[in-house]
């Protein structure tokens, strides 16, 4: 990339949710946040320290195919850093007390999520939508963490760690060249295993409530739409973006800005490999979460009549200029040239991006949206009472 | 990536600030408004953040769906935030709609206030108060900021009081308008591809007819006293702790060694506290962290554990800041310097990092810095600096919350 200094790197290893076994769901947490403590040569505090004295930004996650480990900084400290990623995949020291604190932490967070009703709304949502083991929970259940032991943790951990689908990408200040000389050198004596296979069950569907006395009623909606890789999929983007891009968006307009119904409502786009879906959120305080509802719903209801040429106009615009300003971070472009990797087998060029968003035009979109009307909804309503739904979903 | 730097001042007083960036693909324009929640009566507590709000409802020339659709025709990244302190408008578009987006802030910065829309978008204000409710990180945040600072003004909240907010006129918010929105009290911030002479011109036809007055800011004294207050909540699993102890404010000289200071005690990773507490999992999150204002800052901690290790977390957390006083060693301070080195560096490749970071400063300190000067800063914190600034902040008085089941 011109005009930067800086360079990001993230790191896909295959070891996300989707490979904990049933009896052991939230052991991907557990052995990613092992491998931060202690490998190679550095136990758990040297380890951080050199991590740290490269001044490396850096954050790890586990998501539903892949444990992420993400870093940035000046470019050459990122590339100096690529041995010490190697010795965290390959030579993590994944010790007993180690062990014991990762588990504690994991459950931990899990305790925590009551404590957060949207965050909770739309994981559930997704554990309702999605065919399991990819829409299941990432961060496992109560029973899931309490059965792991050290030895079943290390058995993951050597079943999941490996190079089949890992992914590596690096953006920013740094020369192919060099990229792969580190990498190949620290790398290429790592075992192979088995590539991601993705589910082929349908999705779920109905209307699920939980009963929480929360503050707000939190309600949450997905219906499926097109993934990467089929002729839709930019129409189905564009057309999102119609829906909840910019303030000027169909739901923000009509939910919050005419009717004054909520502060947070909006759908994104959300993606499994070879399928989608629209997951939409909306919070607002509990004697008025039925007419929100209503008219969430009735807005993706209306959809399939169609869009306008100004409205498709500012969508296109606005996916452009996301496309353009992502081309400013290197961070932004290390995380798409993975995703892009593994969705699509190649990581795509910002200008082909936007020249596909160019070619969406009205007729296109309007013959889309009529062929694809939004549903069926898996719906998810969290707060003190149900809610009534007028309809068919 | 060579970075320009350069100033104007329009005739009614309002500042005009630039760094060029040629090889950015964005152009990033902000106005920083010298208001928020500390300089409110406290009859109209949550009028700046409720009128951030009408600023997106229309001016007298356009209605509230002109207002966002004309920011969306460009494809604008748009937003506005409210704090203590200061009111921000920015957008970040491409370089073509450069005059456009500047018009167009000027439009935003010129509400109408229709009664209509004002009580419309009161319920909205209504539901976000609702929404944090819910989040009980911020509702402690809220408490904290009321008990530390109850004989000053930034201890009244940024959204207001439900109540307030619910009593509050359109003519109250309009009287308000007319006294913090001079062109003197606010800046432009400006940064990214751009002809810094063409956006002088732009600004003077945009915004050059702007008048208005300079309100002073109230400087109240901050009551330090040991406070421990504890919240109770059925619903919740966890313990939340915040605290907060005096520290330098935005324009202390010694600001520089309290970020790195918040880094060595406090950062998520590699911190003492997290190796204290996160570590060994007594905690889930610990935090130690700088918050300067405006004249005055603070240092806070924050803790989220079970309830059954609240008292063993505060304890560790107090033991942790008291062994701290006796000194940090060099290569702590070395690796806390690099990562805010790191995180300087990549948000000053975007320009909506640097113009908001030029809006804000001058804000505080009527002063252009330079991203290296802030690098170069971080970069002589020592050992020295770090003693020097716990002497004069010793971390006592401090105020605690906790908020749990």
């Amino acid at each position: 990339m011109k005009g930067v200094r800086s360079a990001a790197m993230q790191i896909l290893v295959p070891a996300g949710s989707m490979h904990d076994l049933p009896t052991q769901r939230g052991m991907s947490n557990v052995i990613s946040e092992m491998t931060l403590r202690g490998a190679g040569t550095r136990d758990s505090r040297e380890l951080t320290n050199a991590l740290d004295l490269l001044g490396l930004q850096r954050s790890m996650s586990v998501a539903v195919y892949h444990a992420r480990y993400s870093a940035a900084a000046v470019a050459s400290k990122v590339l100096d850093s690529i041995p010490i990623y190697a010795d965290i995949m390959q030579r993590p020291h994944m010790i007993a007390d180690d062990f014991d604190a990762s588990r504690d932490l994991a459950e931990q967070s899990l305790v925590g999520l009551d404590d957060d009703p949207r965050t909770k709304s739309l994981i559930y949502l997704r554990e309702k939508h999605w065919p399991a083991p990819e829409g299941l929970n990432t961060m496992g259940t109560a029973e899931g963490l309490a059965s792991i032991t050290l030895p079943t943790a290390l058995e993951a951990f050597s079943n999941t760690y490996h190079a089949g689908d890992t992914i590596i990408a690096l953006a920013g200040d740094v020369k192919i060249d060099d990229v792969v000389q580190r990498v190949g050198s620290e790398f290429e004596s790592w075992k192979t295993g088995p590539k991601i296979s993705t589910s082929a069950v349908s999705n779920g569907t109905g209307v699920h409530f939980i009963e929480q006395p929360s503050e707000q009623t939190h309600i949450a909606i997905a219906y499926p739409t097109f993934p990467e890789m089929t002729d839709e999929y930019y129409i189905a983007r564009v057309s999102a973006e119609v829906l909840s891009g910019g303030m000027s968006g169909r739901l923000f307009t009509e939910v919050r800005e005419k009717r004054g119904l909520c502060y947070s409502v909006g759908v994104s786009y959300g993606s499994l490999r070879g399928r989608a879906s629209m997951l939409g959120y909306a919070g607002t305080s509990n004697e008025r979460a039925q007419a929100t509802l209503d008219c969430f719903l009735g807005e993706l209801r209306r959809f399939s009549d169609g869009v306008t040429q100004a409205e498709l106009d500012r969508a296109k615009i606005g996916l452009k200029a996301s496309v353009v300003m992502s081309g400013e971070s290197t961070s932004a472009r290390a995380g798409a040239i993975a995703s892009d990797f593994f969705f699509l087998g190649r990581p795509r060029p910002l200008e082909e991006i936007t020249a596909m968003i160019d070619l969406v035009n009205l007729d296109d979109t309007n013959t889309f949206l009529k062929a694809n009307p939004a549903g069926p909804f898996t719906i998810v309503v969290l707060g003190p009472k149900p809610l009534e739904i007028t309809a068919s979903i | 990536m060579a970075l320009e730097f350069q100033q104007h001042r329009l005739a009614n007083g309002l500042t005009i600030l630039g760094e060029t960036n040629d090889s950015a693909h964005t152009f990033s324009a902000g106005l920083f408004v010298k208001t928020g929640s500390r300089d409110e009566p406290t009859q109209v507590n949550g009028v700046s953040h409720f009128l951030e709000h009408m600023m997106f409802k229309g001016s007298d020339t356009i209605d509230w769906q002109a207002m966002n659709r004309i920011f969306d025709e460009m494809g604008a990244r748009y937003n506005a935030f409210t704090t203590q302190e200061m009111t921000a408008y920015y957008a970040t578009v491409l370089p073509e709609f450069t005059a456009r987006s500047l018009e167009h802030l000027g439009q935003l910065l010129r509400p109408a206030i229709r009664q209509a829309d004002f009580d419309t978008e009161k319920k909205v204000i209504l539901e976000e108060i609702a929404m944090y409710q819910d989040e009980p990180s911020h509702r402690i945040y809220e408490e904290l900021m009321a008990k530390h600072f109850a004989n000053h003004s930034l201890g009244q909240s940024i959204l207001g009081p439900a109540q307030t907010i619910r009593d509050l006129t359109r003519t109250q918010m309009k009287d308000y308008l007319d006294q913090h929105y001079g062109p003197a009290n606010m800046v432009l911030s400006v940064a990214g591809k751009m002809d810094f002479a063409s956006v002088i011109e732009l600004a003077e036809k945009f915004y050059g007819h702007w008048t208005g007055p300079v309100p002073t800011r109230a400087h109240d004294e901050q009551l330090q006293i040991n406070q421990d207050v504890r919240m109770t909540d059925e619903k919740l699993n966890r313990t939340y702790v915040m605290a907060m102890t005096p520290g330098p404010g935005s324009q202390d000289p010694m600001r520089f060694a309290a970020r790195v200071l918040g880094d060595v005690l406090g950062d998520s990773e590699g911190s003492r506290l997290y190796w204290s507490l996160v570590d060994p999992a007594i905690a889930e999150e610990a935090d130690f962290g700088f918050y300067p204002h405006d004249g005055v800052g603070s240092f806070y901690v924050s803790i989220v554990c079970s309830p059954e290790n609240t008292d063993r977390s505060i304890d560790l957390a107090r033991k942790i800041l008291a062994e701290s006083r006796t000194g940090i060693a060099p290569d702590e301070i070395e690796r806390a310097r690099n990562k805010l080195v790191s995180s300087l560096t990549l948000s000053g490749e975007q320009p909506a990092g640097r113009m908001r970071s030029i809006g804000g400063q001058w804000l505080y300190l009527n002063q252009y810095r330079s991203l290296e000067q802030d690098i170069d800063a971080l970069a002589s914190v020592d050992s020295k600096s770090l003693s020097d600034l716990m002497e004069r902040f010793p971390f006592d008085p401090m105020t605690i919350v906790r908020l749990g089941p």
